[in-house]
């Protein structure tokens, strides 16, 4: 049974890498007492360091940019709005993360409902995992494994994400998901089980 | 690998082998890999997200607006005479004296006990709830919500004795909950007998508000 998370989180720990070199000078501490002084415009300096990194991670848990588009803004303005209760600004990366990790789930959830409402073909299911000849197999495997985790269930697919292509570590994904850590590394196996079952003919080794 | 299952209090915990073979390390590699690839935003989302915030941001921080030159930020001086600055004082005494009162009868009567009040719901707390679906054409019956996440097959409902009526308990938190019926594989079907709610797809589903007690508030 999963609570579902809806609260700006308190401020985290953990750091989330942005492009700081290539964006602003300033520290994200910096860009956010000027928001909290009133320069609206310094939040689109947080915008520009972390947009890409978010993207990655609701494309990759979503499977559609359009989607991650969706939760990604609504994720930026929870963090917008609640700036104030972001006590560490200095880890405002952390922070922001949670929030997108949380929107994400919220849109999953919407996702998944769309999907049992209006099926789509059970043949265009077929097709989107079944490998293909040698030489279509060789040219989309990028597409076969995004296909094979966008059919994991949820928690699975956060839980591999965070793990495995975030990297972070199980006390991190932890304090960010409220799950508890022998609950994620379960996920993260069956998570691993289910890809490895999906994508057999795809990746042998 | 050592998958085994063992119970801890009320709750199901599974235990494993960690570790993963060379095997598995290598697949997983793999594919992470792939999905380690960069990704970017679209040309136009700081722009639009922007627009947002700008349009936001009056109400939520003021001062961008008010650009320093607002009424109440600036410094005022009113000279008074002595007497009308006793009658000042003596009037704002009043009124904090009659405040007082009024906040101090409104304590007391909030202390008394309440019958309808209920204890704040632990966050952990499941109730298990009865969901009964009556179809005398239904071969099978599924329910589907918030609480399994939306999936077909999660929960399926059982056949109750009489003919026609399916039913099936689940634990559910308090609080609010979205579910709907899947007859016979494919026909969604809102509660009939449950408050009705509407996803941004115009799709009709029920509401559920479960209870500390375990009451079903529909």
């Amino acid at each position: 049974m999963k609570a579902k998370r809806s609260e700006t989180p308190s401020c985290d720990a953990r750091e989330l890498s942005g492009s700081h070199s290539t964006v602003t000078a300033l520290s994200d501490a910096e860009l956010i007492a000027a928001v909290l002084a009133g320069d609206i415009d310094s939040f689109s300096g947080l915008v520009r360091r972390y947009q890409d990194t978010c993207t990655r991670f609701a494309v990759r848990m979503l499977g559609s940019r359009v989607d991650a588009d969706d939760a990604l803004q609504s994720a930026f303005m929870r963090a917008f709005r609640g700036l104030r209760s972001c006590k560490d600004p200095a880890h405002f990366g952390g922070w922001l993360y949670q929030i997108v990790v949380n929107e994400c789930r919220t849109y999953a959830s919407r996702q998944r409902r769309r999907d049992l409402r209006f099926p789509p073909a059970a043949d265009a299911i077929e097709r989107a995992v079944a490998p293909g000849s040698e030489e279509e197999v060789e040219r989309d495997v990028g597409g076969h494994i995004e296909r094979a985790l966008s059919m994991l269930p949820t928690e699975q697919r956060e839980a591999f994400l965070l793990k495995h292509v975030e990297e972070l570590t199980y006390d991190e994904m932890a304090a960010m998901t409220g799950v508890s850590v022998p609950a994620l590394k379960m996920r993260v196996k069956r998570a691993c089980d289910g890809l490895r079952d999906l994508l057999e003919g795809v990746y042998n080794g | 690998m050592d998958c085994g299952i063992f119970s801890k209090g009320s709750t199901m915990v599974e235990s494993f082998d960690e570790t993963p073979s060379a095997e598995d390390a290598a697949f997983v590699a793999r594919v992470a890999a792939h999905l380690r690839a960069p990704e970017t935003a679209h040309q136009s989302f700081e722009k639009r997200l922007m627009d947002k915030v700008r349009f936001e941001a009056a109400s939520l921080y003021p001062l961008a607006s008010s650009a320093g030159s607002t009424w109440w930020r600036k410094e005022w001086v009113i000279r008074l005479s002595p007497r009308v600055g006793i009658a000042i004082a003596a009037g704002i005494s009043a009124i904090i004296a009659l405040s007082a009162v009024a906040v101090g009868s409104r304590i007391s009567a909030s202390s008394q006990p309440s019958r309808t009040a209920q204890a704040t719901p632990a966050r952990d707390t499941v109730q298990l709830v009865r969901f009964v679906f009556v179809d005398s054409g239904a071969s099978s019956v599924a329910l589907v919500g918030d609480f399994n996440e939306w999936t077909r097959g999660a929960t399926e409902l059982k056949r109750s004795g009489a003919p026609g009526v399916w039913s099936v308990s689940v634990a559910l938190t308090p609080g609010r909950h979205e579910y709907a019926f899947i007859v016979n594989g494919s026909r969604w079907v809102a509660d009939p007998l449950a408050v009705k709610s509407s996803d941004d797809f115009d799709t009709e589903s029920s509401v559920i508000r479960v209870g500390t007690a375990g009451k079903r508030e529909t």
